[in-house]
């Protein structure tokens, strides 16, 4: 029998080898994320100080769609061709599939961030450096808190026929606290404040991610069991 | 080689899918070296009880035990061939097989020894959404019995298989039976059932039929 951590490392490596092989959900993804950043650009920009206080909400929309896209195209890996149900009877522990997809998610989110977010400051006129490491943190901790539900739900789109519409259905209502957090802290973050002056948005955000990681390890054994 | 458990039992078995009744108080054992064959019509409930067999489903009332493994510890000892391949589409047979391995903590020989096995070495670094349907079931094979199960669960096996195809599952089969696995194989292939069986049961409505 193998450990979670082990596990875990297993599926997430999986995952990644094949995106590699593959460049789908990427490539995807941000294209689309950017097509996002750049409509919005072009149909809200006003002058610099509104365009600061629209790039937040540009930010996470894009980041957002771009999620449940990349994480509805991660679960339909594993309904093509039915590995998940080879994964199940594995000796993995169940918990470290739903850790393993939510790592592999995380990366791509982040891959699609690393292009999106310098892409919002361009042409949204924000100035990144000031706020490189805090904005770095939340978001981080924004995906994290959409990526984990997501990655949990998603599960559910392999077991019945109703596929990406659960997860738009369960996770958007779910994931609204998560991102309201990161919206408004980000936003007080191109306003000028400092990390000290968002640390309770930044706890609330880290509060949300730890439950959903761990109510995604204890619930994904029950979700994949009729 | 050797197996982990050398009988599968199950006991009062009900499976109920909304207000549909797929199983009714099914009592059958299945031991080592023997090939069981599930016979049925359409809806009788033969890929619910591979499905249950398998872990894949739980009964609604009942209980299945593998010899003396709890349900946990039996999991790994079990493989099957469903109706789809069960493996990544995206990634050849090579790398499909060593994610596989390596979840079994196997030797990656292992994987080498099971692509010539199943004579797939042609086409073992070609991504399996390639694969015509009798190389995506030798490849599927190859997977399932990768770890050595204990239960081997075939549902539907020689579907779409030419003659050739067929009679390679037929010795398969067999080398599975003298290892000492329990084989569980559900068919509408009579001719195929008649070859392999040892046991042959019937599921009528969710109901076993009196041999």
């Amino acid at each position: 029998m193998i450990g979670f951590v082990s596990g875990t490392l297993r599926v997430a490596r999986k995952d990644l080898t094949i995106e590699r092989r593959t460049k789908e959900v990427v490539v995807t993804t941000a294209l689309f994320a950017a097509l996002v950043v750049v409509l919005a650009s072009l149909s809200f920009y006003l002058n610099p100080i509104l365009a600061r206080r629209i790039a937040p909400g540009v930010l996470w929309v894009s980041i957002t769609f771009a999620g449940i896209l990349l994480v509805g195209r991660g679960w339909a890996r594993e309904r093509e061709g039915d590995p998940i149900r080879a994964l199940l009877l594995s000796p993995v522990p169940r918990a470290s599939i739903f850790a393993g997809k939510f790592l592999a998610n995380l990366c791509f989110a982040t891959l699609v961030e690393l292009l999106v977010v310098p892409l919002v400051a361009l042409f949204f006129h924000i100035d990144l450096l000031p706020t490189l490491l805090p904005l770095g943190l939340v978001v981080l901790l924004g995906t994290i808190g959409f990526i984990a539900p997501a990655t949990l739900f998603g599960a559910l789109s392999v077991r019945t026929g109703a596929r990406d519409l659960v997860l738009s259905i369960v996770v958007f209502p779910l994931v609204t606290p998560a991102l309201l957090g990161a919206v408004v802290a980000t936003k007080e973050l191109f306003a000028g404040a400092t990390t000290s002056e968002i640390r309770g948005w930044i706890e609330i955000l880290l509060a949300f991610d730890l439950f959903f990681l761990l109510a995604g390890g204890a619930l994904f054994e029950p979700l994949m069991s009729d | 080689m050797s197996v982990e458990f050398a009988e599968v039992t199950v006991r009062g078995l009900l499976k109920m899918y909304g207000t549909t009744r797929a199983l009714i108080g099914v009592d059958v054992a299945f031991t080592a070296g023997t090939v069981t064959v599930v016979e049925g019509q359409n809806g009788s409930g033969k890929s619910t009880l591979i499905q249950i067999l398998g872990q894949l489903a739980r009964p609604t009332r009942g209980e299945v035990r593998y010899g003396r493994l709890t349900r946990r510890q039996a999991r790994p000892h079990i493989g099957l061939l469903g109706h789809s391949p069960l493996l990544y589409p995206d990634l050849d047979t090579r790398a499909n097989l060593a994610f596989f391995a390596d979840l079994y903590s196997l030797e990656a020989s292992r994987v080498e020894a099971s692509i010539a096995r199943f004579e797939l070495e042609a086409i073992a670094d070609r991504p399996v959404r390639t694969y015509s349907r009798g190389q995506q079931q030798r490849a599927s094979l190859a997977r399932a019995l990768l770890p050595e199960p204990s239960l081997l669960l075939l549902d539907e096996p020689s579907t779409g298989l030419d003659i050739e195809g067929i009679a390679r599952l037929e010795q398969i089969v067999a080398e599975e039976r003298a290892r000492g696995a329990i084989v569980v194989v559900v068919s509408h292939d009579s001719g195929f059932s008649e070859r392999i069986a040892d046991r042959v049961i019937r599921l009528h409505r969710g109901r076993l039929e009196p041999s």
